[in-house]
């Protein structure tokens, strides 16, 4: 007791201490499972869990080999293609918003967007399967393949919308909200007299208005930075959607698997098979890491563009 | 040409059903320093804003009348505010370089959009002649690289007035450009605004009567978004005709 007050710990301190303390301890906690988990999977295969595409499950132990590198190329090559479609559209909705809607529609569409980001994703998966996927075999993959001969020569037609391009047009649909959220506050905050300043050089406003996304850059890259972690480990929506197939693939229509969706699709038959779900927890433990990587990468652009720019 | 740089008739200018300023006609002659002074919340800034049409930028803003840019009305369905404010540099109130650009790019940058330049070399030597107008080269040659938020407060006003320069327009206006600005950093730039006015028609606008008298070959005073007296500064200065002008350099109107 005498030495809680020398140290002046007060019942504040008492009360959120061990909170914080909990929160350190729960992310270490998980990481040891995770880590403890895929270790078998490490000791049999080696790294190759990571940089193989191969996937035998057999009811033969010693016939079972895993290496997931495809979903790691359909995770990152999804949510590139989600940040391709999400990020100008949130720049632009952002200057609509902020820019030309008069006051009432203002509110009212940020609610709107307020409310997409907030829907539970099962609702764009079926959403995505039974239109989106469709849609996207109608009207970008046929007309595509019949009417690009060059492509068509060397890609098969395609046979179903379930594809990488889906899965990717979703997720950013998906995460336009939050990108967008973010980018549109920090325009909204831009003090006027740097929108004057550039006004007043004689700049049209496509000019000043690219100025003023210059100087709210480090928004763009926390939003861009939250996107993709959204997009990486969104599961249920995308696994509906990208047509769970190992695809080492460039093309953008073939199907494929992304992290999460393997461990989603393939977690409720893991038991039957001795080697697989401690695969299944590297799977999770590389998502671990891609999303530690992520926050590192933001922070420290974030503390770059600080040290040089205090706004 | 007309003789004078800028000239108003019957300008008025609402703030939705605000009526900022009233009646206004100014008369503001070529390479001179213009003041425009009065207390706070006159319309100052306002009638300022209106000389380069960036009150188009207030969506509620209105203004009905006339100002003639060298002869020629700016307020016409046919002219563009954008074509207008590359003659009409503008510094402001606050320093306001764009602190995520460089010293070197804070001017570039509006040449560059404006394609005033047409390469490298001229585009730095531009810079460093804008530069050594304001005042501000030797003590920033060896860092034009450098991010603006090491300047002190004169100096990025300095940076933010070379801005205006490098464009070389034909009127200068300056918002309260010391309100913010150390004692030290503020006569610098009073001396600039002196030297300025060899080449630009400098418009003014100064909360005290004092910096007025200091730097103005004219001052117009201003009361309640109503003109109230104009003319040569020394003659303001010594006998003003009207009792309100007389109170404000007094110090009795706030």
């Amino acid at each position: 007791m005498i030495k809680i007050k020398s140290v002046k710990m007060d019942a504040f301190d008492l009360i959120t201490y061990p909170a914080v303390f909990f929160v350190f301890l729960l992310f270490l906690w998980m990481l040891l499972v995770y880590f403890t988990n895929s270790l078998p999977a490490f000791q049999r295969e080696g790294l190759n869990v990571y940089l193989k595409n191969i996937w035998i499950a057999s009811e033969i132990p010693n016939k079972e080999y895993y290496g997931i590198l495809a979903a790691i190329w359909g995770s990152l090559y999804t949510s590139l293609i989600a940040l391709a479609i999400a990020l100008p559209l949130s720049i632009s909705y952002s200057i609509f918003v902020g820019d030309y809607l008069p006051r009432k529609f203002k509110e009212f569409m940020i609610i709107v967007s307020d409310i997409m980001a907030g829907l539970p994703t099962i609702i764009y998966g079926i959403w995505g399967a039974f239109f989106l996927v469709p849609f996207i075999k109608n009207w970008v993959m046929d007309p595509v393949y019949e009417y690009l001969p060059f492509i068509s020569k060397f890609s098969q037609k395609p046979a179903s919308g379930f594809s990488f391009l889906s899965a990717g047009v979703l997720l950013g649909i998906m995460i336009t909200p939050f990108i967008s959220a973010v980018v549109r506050e920090a325009y909204g905050m831009v003090p006027h007299t740097y929108r004057e300043a550039a006004y007043s050089l004689g700049l049209t406003k496509y000019e000043a208005t690219k100025i003023l996304m210059g100087y709210i850059k480090p928004a763009i890259i926390s939003g861009v930075i939250l996107g993709f972690g959204r997009a990486i480990g969104e599961t249920v929506a995308v696994s509906l959607v990208v047509g769970n197939a190992f695809n080492l693939s460039a093309n953008p229509f073939s199907p494929g698997y992304t992290i999460s969706s393997l461990i989603a699709t393939q977690y409720g038959n893991s038991f039957i098979y001795e080697h697989m779900t401690s695969v299944l927890y590297a799977a999770g433990l590389f998502l671990f890491f891609i999303g530690l990587i992520i926050n590192l990468l933001g922070i420290y652009l974030l503390r770059r563009w600080r040290k040089n720019v205090s706004l | 040409m007309s003789e004078f740089a800028i000239e108003t008739e019957d300008l008025n200018v609402y703030y939705g059903k605000n009526h900022v300023i009233k009646n206004m006609n100014l008369k503001i002659p070529k390479n001179t320093v213009f003041a425009i002074m009065g207390p706070s919340g006159c319309g100052k800034s306002t009638l300022l804003r209106s000389f380069n049409r960036l009150l188009d930028l207030n969506k509620i803003a209105r203004v009905q009348g006339s100002v003639k840019l060298f002869g020629e009305e700016i307020y016409s369905n046919n002219t563009d505010s954008i074509v207008i404010r590359k003659d009409v540099g503008m510094v402001f109130q606050y320093p306001n370089p764009f602190p995520h650009l460089t010293i070197y790019d804070n001017i570039a940058i509006g040449l560059k959009m404006n394609k005033l330049v047409k390469d490298k070399n001229e585009m730095d030597s531009r810079i460093e002649w804008s530069l050594k107008k304001a005042g501000l080269w030797d003590e920033v040659k060896d860092r034009l690289e450098d991010y603006p938020s090491n300047l002190s407060g004169g100096q990025k006003q300095r940076l933010v007035i070379a801005r205006a320069i490098a464009m070389k327009p034909k009127v200068i206006l300056m918002d309260e450009p010391t309100a913010n600005i150390d004692p030290v950093g503020s006569k610098k730039i009073e001396d600039l605004i002196f030297e300025l006015k060899k080449d630009y028609t400098v418009v003014l606008v100064t909360h005290t009567p004092a910096q007025a008298a200091r730097v103005s070959d004219y001052v117009a005073f201003i009361y309640m978004g109503e003109l109230v007296e104009t003319g040569k500064t020394g003659i303001i200065f010594t006998s003003p005709k009207s009792k309100t002008t007389e109170k404000y350099l007094m110090g009795e109107l706030v």
